[in-house]
């Protein structure tokens, strides 16, 4: 029992990792129907930078403290959230009236440009990462379960993210707008929505909570490396799946499932077996309601 | 047709034999050549060797890679992996088998096992995927290729990190070019027959495909198999080639190198692809220098080339296109009218809580000329969407020739014999216009995907046939001068003309057309009238027609039918409907219908 609750522990917190990735995808999905595969490379680029910023430029990662830590996040949110901007401005959005496919191409450069050139000015080995001034060993006990601080952390930083994010979303003028964006572009161009500044917002929203999601991964894990956005990058999309995409909640809920089936599938049957999960989860998904849990069903309007 | 045209078992395989004479030939030459360079090593000629069996390699992967990403529109990036699944069970199939092989029996029946492996993998890949929009089949595949080779690297049985090693060399040059040039032979035999024109057909516009009779699951499902099979080969050959497998050679970089290659080459290119994948297989050695930046560089260049051109460097046009005439057309004979066709029983579609259409009632007789008006949003283009399957009713029954249609997708429909043309233009914009009539006559072709790649006589008659029969059409919609343009390139007019022609291709006893007059001049429309007649007359079809223009469709309809919100508010002869004061108000709004009673009565009976 206490075994139990101390992967779902671990699971939620992982899980929130991925809830704060799929917002990213779902997002632009709901925006412009197009899957950014660069999505995961932004969060690899978020930890990327994290490290340069704590390892490189600073000395915080020798003498981590809150404010540092603090200080580092704001710069890669930053960073990423350019980065971001600039992906859709220069890469999306010239292709916006051609065929799917172009841009999902487009994408699929800006993943393997961001995992490469990463790779080229970071080298191919991974870093230690140590940005954040608590040790993943750190913990405390309640009711015989141990709970490290850094899982404290990741649960707390993206549930105040989400609810932040909901705000936005259901409360804000801009949400509103991408609400209607993701209803009808046309339609909300003509009803005096600037599209494509709702479609920049859209991306660097996403791009800001992948770099959060790639400082506390980093935190979590205590290293960085190129191709690492790889694997989280494709279990958020399968949470983003999950949960139905272009649906908000959905995202968060799918992250959370994905996080805790992961976590129980690696101590109870196999950790060889933990990727292959969130393949198996996406293709049943596919094959059952491919619009997901709370998704809604579409036909293409002939 | 099989019967008359097939002849006896030994003919056809006799035939099949001769159509690929020409590729048995080449390969004693293949063997030659290899025993030319084996016995004279002071050629200095082995590393160029090995690279030439790269390429093979590469053509292999990237042809049929072309297949899903280029011909079908699809996106598959995890080649890789099946590479890797038809490798390693080849691989360990040749490792445990006999240490002998002396005729490679046992070796070619390894690489028909790795490539039914690497489809049956496919098939359990693609089926769930494929069914919905073309970006979940990259993540799906992408997940697929790292899953696949993850799962090798924790299987000791496949050699673990470390992978298998050794693995007795089977193939050699003329094993991969052999395979290499058969691969391209049977691309271009599939891309030239009914088959590849279904590909096609589903990469342009799925819904239109659906609606001229393709079933497009089927096909994409079909051309990803066949591909996976494909790299299942490459993987295998690889295999016996190297003389080792590890699973460090099946990353996500392998099957994005081979993306880069399709999509470089020109998506739908066979040479294209075959081009690209000799160039960018050679090119890494050139530029060790900069090897680093390797994959950095062909990132740059596929957005690069998605900004400036996106169609890839060959676009869809292979190099052989470039001496290809232009053919003259033809005349064409009558055809003979039948009897059957559409009933609608209290058919009702809500969408949410809107009702679209409500209880509505059609019944279609033979050589009908049948007309559905309304104002804007009324339900018409639903009632297209209906009849043709695009969406099943909530509540009625829908018989098509006497059948009920429910549970039937748009392509049962289309082969039942109800054709459709699309209100917003729906052509399949980069295929020729020729094409574009071809793909609709597919459904009305008999030879199987074997049969087209073996060049059968069936195959062979049919595709005449099917020839003659587009080129016939075209003649009678008047653009037999567009035969080989571009759909995309047509003069708006002709566009919609071209939908027409392609409805009629499927063979239909029922002609659905979607306002055909939209954005034509008043001209074009007596034109138009005078072409919707003759239509009906040269090939006995039923037509119903929805339009705005009041002057068309009291000039050419037997019968009227109004929709408003969905509700058939008048059913009648034109001189009925033009009187009918409810339609008067639907179109004019009730002050105008009240304040003009009289005027409206005094025209409805002198006219």
């Amino acid at each position: 029992m206490v075994d139990l609750l101390q992967h779902l522990v671990h699971g939620v917190s992982l899980g929130a990792i991925y809830a704060l990735i799929a917002l990213g995808y779902t997002m632009v999905y709901g925006v412009l129907q197009l899957i950014n595969f660069a999505h995961g490379d932004v969060f690899m680029l978020g930890a990327m930078m994290g490290w340069y910023a704590s390892s490189r430029w600073t000395q915080e990662a020798a003498h981590p403290s809150w404010a540092g830590a603090v200080a580092v996040t704001l710069l890669c949110m930053a960073i990423c959230g350019t980065t971001g901007f600039l992906i859709e401005r220069f890469g999306y959005r010239p292709l916006r009236g051609s065929p799917k496919l172009n841009s999902l191409i487009t994408a699929i450069g800006f993943s393997f440009l961001l995992e490469y050139g990463g790779q080229f000015v970071f080298g191919p080995n991974p870093r230690a990462f140590g940005a954040l001034p608590v040790d993943p060993g750190d913990q405390f006990r309640v009711l015989g379960v141990s709970i490290s601080y850094i899982d404290l952390i990741c649960v707390g930083v993206s549930v105040g993210l989400m609810v932040l994010l909901n705000r936005i979303i259901y409360h804000s003028r801009i949400g509103t707008a991408m609400r209607a964006v993701s209803w009808n572009p046309p339609v909300a161009a003509l009803m005096g929505v600037n599209v494509d500044k709702v479609i920049s917002f859209t991306f660097v929203l996403g791009s800001v909570l992948a770099a959060v999601a790639g400082i506390l991964y980093a935190s979590a894990y205590r290293k960085v490396e190129p191709l690492m956005g790889l694997m989280p990058g494709l279990k958020a999309f399968v949470s983003a799946v999950l949960g139905g995409i272009g649906n908000v909640h959905g995202a968060m809920l799918g992250g959370l499932i994905l996080g805790l089936a992961e976590q129980l599938v690696s101590s109870y049957v196999s950790s060889q077996w933990k990727d292959a999960i969130a393949f198996a989860i996406l293709i049943l998904i596919l094959l059952v309601k491919p619009s997901g849990l709370l998704g809604k069903g579409s036909a293409e309007k002939v | 047709m099989a019967g008359l045209l097939g002849g006896s078992a030994l003919q056809r395989t006799g035939r099949a034999v001769r159509s690929w004479l020409p590729f048995f030939a080449a390969i004693p030459i293949l063997a030659l050549i290899q025993e030319y360079i084996a016995l004279n090593p002071d050629l200095g000629l082995e590393y160029a060797f090995q690279n030439i069996n790269h390429i093979g390699i590469a053509i292999i992967l990237a042809v049929s890679l072309n297949l899903v990403n280029g011909l079908t529109g699809q996106f598959s990036i995890g080649h890789a992996g099946f590479m890797a699944v038809g490798g390693y069970v080849s691989s360990v199939l040749v490792m445990r088998g006999p240490q002998e092989d002396p005729y490679r029996i046992f070796f070619v029946l390894a690489v028909l096992a790795g490539a039914g492996a690497a489809a049956v993998a496919g098939y359990l890949v693609g089926k769930p995927s494929l069914r919905l929009r073309g970006d979940y089949l990259a993540i799906v595949t992408l997940g697929f290729g790292e899953i696949i080779r993850v799962s090798i690297e924790n299987t000791p049985f496949f050699g673990g990190a470390i992978g298998l090693s050794p693995i007795p060399h089977r193939a050699d040059f003329a094993w991969i070019w052999a395979v290499a040039i058969g691969t391209i032979i049977v691309a271009k035999r599939l891309r030239d027959s009914t088959h590849g024109r279904a590909f096609l057909s589903v990469r342009e516009d799925e819904v239109a495909a659906e609606a001229m009779g393709i079933d497009t699951t089927g096909y994409k499902v079909r051309a990803f198999v066949l591909s996976a099979a494909f790299a299942g080969v490459a993987g295998a050959l690889s295999g016996a080639f190297e003389g080792n497998l590890a699973p460090q050679s099946f990353t996500f970089v392998r099957s994005f190198e081979v993306v880069a290659m399709v999509v470089l080459g020109g998506m739908g290119s066979i040479t294209g692809s075959t081009i690209a994948a000799a160039v960018l297989t050679i090119l890494p050695e050139y530029l060790r220098a900069v090897a680093n930046l390797r994959m950095v560089i062909y990132s740059i260049a596929l957005i690069a080339l998605m900004l400036l051109r996106p169609r890839g460097l060959l676009g869809t046009r292979e190099v052989w296109d470039w001496w290809r005439k232009k053919r003259p057309a033809r005349a064409a004979p009558e055809r003979k009218v039948s009897e059957a066709l559409i009933d609608v029983q209290d058919a009702t579609i809500r969408f949410g809580g809107l009702t679209a259409v409500c209880d509505f009632n059609l019944e279609v007789r033979p050589r009908e000329l049948v007309a559905l008006i309304g104002p804007n949003g009324a339900g018409k283009t639903t009632v297209f969407n209906l009849l043709t399957g695009v969406y099943p009713p909530s509540e009625g029954t829908i018989k098509v020739m006497g059948r009920d249609t429910r549970g039937l997708a748009p392509h049962d429909i289309a082969h039942l014999g109800c054709a459709r043309t699309f209100q917003n233009i729906r052509l399949f914009r980069e295929l020729s216009a020729f094409d574009n009539v071809r793909v609709a006559c597919h459904h009305l072709t008999r030879e199987s995907i074997a049969a087209a790649v073996r060049h059968g006589s069936l195959a062979e008659q049919e595709e005449k046939w099917v020839a003659e029969r587009a080129e016939e059409l075209l003649q009678i919609m008047g653009l037999s001068h567009r035969r080989d343009e571009l759909a995309k390139n047509l003069p708006y007019g002709e566009q919609r003309r071209l939908e027409i022609a392609r409805a009629l291709a499927t063979g239909p006893q029922v002609l659905l057309l979607d306002e055909p007059a939209a954005g034509t001049n008043t001209k074009e429309k007596v034109e138009l009238m005078q072409l919707i007649r003759s239509i009906r007359d040269r090939f006995g079809v039923a037509i119903v027609l929805i339009e705005h223009d009041m002057k068309l469709v009291m000039g050419v309809s037997e019968r009227i039918l109004v929709l408003d919100h969905g509700v058939t508010i008048a059913k009648g002869l034109p001189r009925e409907i033009q009187s009918n004061p409810k339609v008067i108000e639907a179109y004019l709004g009730e002050k105008y219908a009240k304040e003009h009673a009289a005027q409206i009565a005094a025209s409805g009976s002198s006219s």
